[in-house]
C-alpha cells in the first residue's frame, strides 16, 4: 500500500508515502507533528496530483538540506514548503499541510534503508484507514490545485495537470 | 552550513550516459525519481574570468527554465522541468522519448525517395505556427535551428508533437526587430543544414505570417535584417 522510491541523488535516501482516509486524530496528528513527535511529513491529499508531485519536493528538499540552503526549520517543512508554488511559508502550510478537521492524510517519510520500524510507528498513530497511495488522485480537488498553481488551459493541452504542477514547483526560485 | 559542498548531482552525471557534448553544455540521460530524464549540465568555460562566467552561466540556467515555463503556460509544448541545481548549473528535464530532432526527421526524408514533399510541408507549416505561438508571447528563443525543435511520436495529438527545446540564449522581448533576426538566425541555419529547402522555408514564413496578428512587422524586419546580412557579406 506505501510506496517507496530511492532518490537516484542520494541513494541512500527513500521516500516513502503512506496515505489514508477516514483519519479521526488529525488535530492530535498535527499537534505530534508540531512538537516533533511524528518523524514525517503531514500532507493534504486534496492538494495532490499524484505521488510523483511529492518525490519532486522530496528531492528537492534533501538536496538543499544538503547544501544548507533550506527555507524552513526541517526537511519535511521542507517538502510541505517545496510543494508550493510560491515562496509564501505560513500559505504553504495552510494549503498544503492537513488542517484539524481533515479527514485525510499523506504521509511522507525520509529514511535510509530499512523503513519497516518507522512506518509500523506510523500506522499505530493515524487512526485511519490506510489506501494504496496511487489512489491520492482520487482525493484531489483538481478545480483548487489548478487556482492555486494558476494553470491555464492552453497548458493543459501540452502536457498533463501533474506536468504543470510539477514544472511550477521546480522553477518557483526563479520566478 | 552554507558553504558545504554537495556534490549529489556530479557524482550522479559520473555515472550516466552522456548523449552530447557541446560546446556549452552536456547532456545526458538518466532515470529520476523513476522517470527518463535528461540532464542538462552548462560548466565553465576556461577562457572567461570565472567570476563572469559563473554569473553567464546562471544567467543562462535561470533564461532556460523561465521561458520552457512561459511557452508552456502558452500551450507550446516544452520538456516539463523536474529540478534544478543552481549550484551546479544542471536543469533535469522530461526525456522526450522515442523523439527525432526535427534536423534528423529533414534528413532522413530528404533521403527517402517516396512522397516527401507533403510530409515535410506539413512540419514547415506546423513549427512556422508555433513559433508565431512562441513569438506572440514575446520569447525570444535565440538559437532557433531544426536541431532544438523535437518531433514526439505516438499516439498524442498532433497538435503538440513539436516541442521547443534549449532556451539558454532565450529572452523576452516584444520588438520586431528580435523576432526578426530570431527567424534570420533559423533561416542561416536551415538553409545550409538542409539543402534545397528555399521553397520549404517559405512555407514556413507564410505559414508564420499567417498565425499571428504582428507578423507583418516581424516579417518586414526580417526582409532588412537580410539586406543588411547581404551587404555586409559584400563588404567582407
Ligand atoms: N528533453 C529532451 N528529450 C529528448 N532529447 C533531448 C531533450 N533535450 C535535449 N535532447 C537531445 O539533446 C540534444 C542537445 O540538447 P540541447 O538542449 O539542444 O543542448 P545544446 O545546447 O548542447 O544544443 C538535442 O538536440 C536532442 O537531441
Ligand atoms: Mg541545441
Amino acid at each position: 500500500m506505501h510506496l517507496t522510491q530511492e532518490l537516484e541523488l542520494f541513494p541512500d535516501h527513500r521516500v516513502t508515502q503512506m496515505l489514508f482516509k477516514e483519519v479521526k486524530n488529525a488535530a492530535g496528528l498535527r499537534q505530534s507533528a508540531v512538537e516533533g513527535k511524528i518523524n514525517g511529513a503531514l500532507i493534504n491529499p486534496t492538494m495532490l496530483v499524484n505521488p510523483f508531485q511529492v518525490l519532486v519536493a522530496a528531492n528537492k528538499a534533501v538536496h538543499l538540506q544538503k547544501s544548507g540552503k533550506m527555507k524552513t526549520r526541517s526537511l519535511y517543512s521542507e517538502i510541505i514548503f517545496n510543494l508550493s508554488p510560491n515562496n509564501n511559508i505560513s500559505e504553504a502550510f495552510k494549503r498544503f499541510g492537513i488542517s484539524d478537521g481533515d479527514d485525510s492524510v499523506m504521509v511522507v517519510v525520509v529514511h535510509n534503508k530499512d523503513e519497516s520500524e518507522l512506518l509500523a510507528d506510523i500506522t499505530a498513530k493515524v487512526e485511519g484507514r490506510q489506501i494504496p497511495v496511487e489512489d491520492v488522485s482520487s482525493l484531489s480537488d483538481s478545480a483548487k490545485i489548478k487556482k492555486l498553481y494558476k494553470i491555464t488551459p492552453q497548458e493543459e493541452k501540452c502536457g498533463t495537470l501533474l506536468d504543470a504542477v510539477v514544472c511550477r514547483m521546480a522553477t518557483k526560485d526563479v520566478m | 552550513m552554507a558553504q558545504e559542498k554537495n556534490m549529489a548531482v556530479p557524482q550522479l552525471l559520473s555515472n550516466v550516459e552522456l548523449v552530447k557534448q557541446g560546446a556549452e553544455a552536456r547532456v545526458y540521460r538518466t532515470e529520476f525519481l523513476g522517470k527518463p530524464t535528461i540532464v542538462k549540465e552548462r560548466f565553465p568555460k576556461r577562457y572567461r574570468h570565472p567570476v563572469l562566467d559563473q554569473k553567464l552561466t546562471h544567467r543562462r540556467t535561470v533564461q532556460e527554465v523561465r521561458s520552457i515555463l512561459r511557452c508552456r503556460r502558452a500551450g507550446i509544448s516544452a520538456p516539463v522541468v523536474y529540478f534544478v541545481d543552481y549550484m551546479s548549473h544542471c536543469i533535469f528535464l522530461e526525456e522526450v522519448v522515442g523523439s527525432l530532432t526535427v534536423c534528423d526527421h529533414i534528413a532522413s526524408t530528404q533521403q527517402s525517395e517516396s512522397c516527401q514533399d507533403q510530409e515535410l510541408e506539413w512540419l514547415a507549416q506546423r513549427v512556422g505556427q508555433i513559433l508565431a505561438k512562441m513569438h506572440d508571447e514575446d520569447v525570444i528563443h535565440g538559437d532557433l535551428t531544426t536541431s532544438n525543435m523535437l518531433l514526439r511520436r505516438g499516439p498524442e495529438d498532433p497538435e503538440s508533437n513539436l516541442v521547443l527545446i534549449d532556451f539558454g540564449l532565450s529572452y523576452i522581448s516584444a520588438l520586431p526587430e528580435d523576432k526578426g533576426v530570431d527567424l534570420y538566425v533559423l533561416e542561416k541555419a536551415f538553409l545550409s543544414t538542409h539543402p534545397n529547402t528555399e521553397a520549404l522555408f517559405e512555407k514556413l514564413l507564410k505559414s508564420y505570417t499567417a498565425s499571428s496578428k504582428k507578423s507583418s512587422a516581424v516579417i518586414k524586419k526580417l526582409d532588412e535584417v537580410r539586406l543588411r546580412g547581404r551587404k555586409r557579406s559584400m563588404v567582407g
